[in-house]
Parts: structure tokens; sequence; C-alpha cells
């Protein structure tokens, strides 16, 4: 058993390791790149995989518990939420702005709904 | 009593001369000179332009540090005056700091008969096991009152500077054009809304009713419930929004919340102050209906919290409900 024991502590460990690097990472991906659009997709990785790695390796340490459930519902409400509001705050960034060309390629059926926001907005 | 006057013999009196005078047209004691009127006077360009230039060539042979010796005199005792003062106010604040007692010690001012009081008699009196709840909620609760009066004179000064009555084309033209970048309607955020704003809810309602067992209570349950809130109007439009909250459902929440708050306290106090039997059952600690008003007063600060936090959302946004 105390075998098993060091076993669940070193996957722990490995676990929490992963999601502190991905965390570091992240932080220097936001202060490193300029164009919001790559800064969000670094914050949003540790909001996603860097949590989700750290708090599972909490999860081996905490064992089979209440504490643990709560654990899963922190981690369910961030991969809920934080998609999304990456989501939102690009589509905001492509409605805007108006030098869009000059940081990335453009498709095409962004125009479409470009013009779907225009008539919402008129109506 | 006055009467009508017909009008020719209203311009025979002073009253017309003098108004005519005063408005330019005909200048009484000159007989029938016509006046010009003013024009409206105008600057051209070139002359503001020319202003601004002299107001700069000024500041700038003013503050040249090269000539101005002064300046650079009175710039130098600046900046070291500057760096003094700030060295001596650390000094001063780290002496002070370290004449402090360190923390936990028995002879630390704070150590009197009040938080031996709060800590030893706190759940007896009370009848709530997180003393900070029953300190905030019986013993200072009139403390939490001002605190919650103060929010609600925040939302009322926030309604009128914001609140946006007028309803003309012109005003509704502008509102829409100045949110036509805003994206509405987004399918993505609409599904997540669905799922978290009823979980978002009930956890603020989790957190509000259990403010006296363990961490938590009115503010904080409260600021929960007001972020599921904006949640629901920035994924659904305000149009959904008012079918259960209007600037009505506003005004009954807050007015009934802050009565109920002050007639609830003001009662205890009373027969507190004055050794009479409240009538208040305290229950058993630990359950969720037990420790007297704490409860009803919790849920009274969550409600006028939620609300102002949800007000101030809509007041930012659209000025309207």
């Amino acid at each position: 058993m105390e075998i098993l024991e060091w076993v669940r502590f070193m996957i722990g460990a490995i676990f929490i390791l992963i999601g502190l690097c991905i965390f570091i990472i992240e932080v220097f991906g936001i202060f490193r790149f300029d164009y919001v659009l790559n800064r969000m997709h670094m914050a949003a990785m540790g909001d996603t995989l860097g949590i989700g790695c750290s708090l599972l390796g909490l999860m081996i340490f905490c064992g089979l518990n209440f504490e643990t459930f709560k654990i899963i519902m922190i981690v369910m409400f961030f991969w809920i939420a934080s998609p999304v509001c990456s989501h939102m705050l690009s589509k905001l960034e492509v409605t805007t702005n108006e030098n869009l060309t000059e940081h990335c390629e453009r498709r095409d059926d962004l125009a479409e709904l470009e013009r779907e926001l225009e008539e919402e907005a008129k109506c | 009593m006055s009467k009508l006057v017909p009008q020719e013999k209203y311009e025979k009196t002073k009253a017309f001369h003098f108004w005519r005078w005063l408005s330019g047209t005909k200048d009484p004691y000159l007989d029938h000179v016509e006046m010009k009127e003013q024009k409206e006077w105008k600057e051209e360009e070139q002359t503001i332009q020319d202003r601004m230039n002299e107001r700069q060539m000024i500041h700038d042979a003013v503050y040249d540090m090269g000539r101005n010796k002064k300046q650079r005199l009175f710039h130098g005792i600046y900046v070291a005056v500057a760096i003094i003062f700030c060295f001596l106010l650390l000094v001063i604040l780290l002496y002070t700091v370290s004449n402090l007692p360190p923390t936990g010690s028995p002879e630390k001012a704070v150590n009197n008969e009040v938080p031996e009081r709060y800590i030893e008699k706190g759940l007896q009196e009370t009848g709530a096991v997180n003393i900070v709840t029953g300190m905030i909620l019986d013993y200072r609760a009139f403390d939490t009152f001002g605190e919650s009066n103060v929010l609600f004179i925040a939302t009322v000064t926030v309604l009128i500077l914001l609140h946006y009555t007028k309803k003309d084309a012109a005003a509704k033209k502008e509102e829409a054009n100045d949110r036509a970048f805003e994206p509405k309607n987004d399918t993505i955020l609409q599904v997540c809304a669905t799922i978290l704003v009823p979980i978002i809810i009930l956890f603020g309602i989790y957190v509000i009713l259990n403010g006296h067992i363990s961490p938590g209570g009115g503010f904080s349950g409260g600021a929960i419930i007001g972020a599921g809130l904006i949640l629901h109007v920035s994924a659904f439009g305000f149009v959904k929004t008012e079918k259960f909250f209007t600037e009505k459902t506003y005004k009954i929440i807050c007015f009934v919340a802050l009565t109920f708050y002050c007639l609830a306290k003001s009662y205890s106090f009373f027969t507190g102050a004055n050794h009479l039997e409240s009538h208040i059952p305290l229950g058993t600690p630990g359950a969720i209906l037990s420790s007297g008003l704490i409860l009803p007063l919790n849920i009274c600060v969550g409600l006028v919290v939620a609300c102002t936090m949800y007000t101030f959302y809509a007041m930012f946004r659209k000025g309207d409900f």
C-alpha cells in the first residue's frame, strides 16, 4: 500500500507540474504577443488546459470524496464559461477592428456575418 | 388688478419703449434712428492657430531648462524635497509599524472585552455558527443597514444621472448606432447562458441562505445573483429580462427589503435595550432555520445587492431597464 500511495503522489505531482508549466507559458505568451487575438489564444489555453491539469492533480491528491466533486464542478464551470468568453471577445474584435487584414487572414464568410450584424443593428 | 391694454395704448408706455431699446430695434431717445443688430462674434481659424502658437512659444521660453536658471534651481529643489519627503514618510511609517505589538499578542489593543464576548457568547446569543455573520447582522446590524442604504443611494444617484427618458426618433437612432458593433443574439453565448444562469443564481441563493452556517452571506450571495442576471441580459437582451425585472420591480424589492430590515432590527434593538423578551426563536445552531433574525436580514441584504448590481449594469449599458 505504501507503494500505491507513492504512485498516487507521483501522478498528482506530475499533473500539477504540467499545469504550472502551462500557466508559465500562458503568462509568457500574453506578454510576448502583440495582437489581441494571439494573446487571447494564450489566455484561453491557461484557462482550459492549465486549470484542467492542475485541478486534476489536486483531485488525485484528494481521493474520492465531496471535495473532488466540488473541484470537478469548478473545472466544468471554467470549461463552459472560458471558451464562450473568448469567443465573444474575438467576435467583438472581428466586428470592430477596421484594420483586421493587417494582422490576420480574413475568410470570405466573415463579410456575410458582418452584413448580418449590420442588418440586426438596423432593425 | 391688471387688465388687458390695447396695442396702441401699450405702444405709448415707457415699458414698451424700454423694451424696444433693450432689444435693439429702435432708440427711444434719438428720434426714429434705426439701430443695427449686432452680429455674433466669430474668430477665424488663422487667429486661433496664431494664439495657440504664441502660447506654446511663451510656455517653451519660460520652461526652457537650458537658459532659465531660476526654473532649473526650482526644479532641482522640487525633486530633492520630494525625495526627502518620501524617505521621511517611509521612516516614520516603518518606525510606527515596528512599534506595534506583534500579531496575536495578548497586550494588543484590539484584544479587549468586545472580541472576547463575541467569541465566547456569540453562538449562544445570536445562534449563528458563522460568528462573522453573527457580528455584522446581530451585534452591528445598524452598520450593515447603513451599508445597504449606501448601495441604495448609489443606485438612486446613478438613476438620476444616467436614466434615459426621452424616446424620440433621433435618440433611438443614436442608441442603435451606438451598439451597432455589439454582437447580439449569439447562439453560443445563449446556449452557455441557458446552462449557467440557473446554476449561478442557485449558487447565489445557497450562499445567502447558508450565510449564518458557512462563509458567505447577503453581500457575496447578492453579488453572485447579480452576476447571473447580468449574464442573462448580455445573452438574451433586455427584451427577455424586462419580463421579470423592470424599474418597478427594483423599486418594490428595494423598498420592501430595506423597510423590513429597518423595522425588524429596530424592534430587536428596542427590546434588547429595554431588557424585554423579543419572542424571536433562536433555534438550534447549525440548522437552516435558526439564529433568529439573521436569515431574513441576509435575504434582504442579498436582494438589495443583486438589484443594485443589475441596475448599475443596465444604467451604464442602456440607460434604461
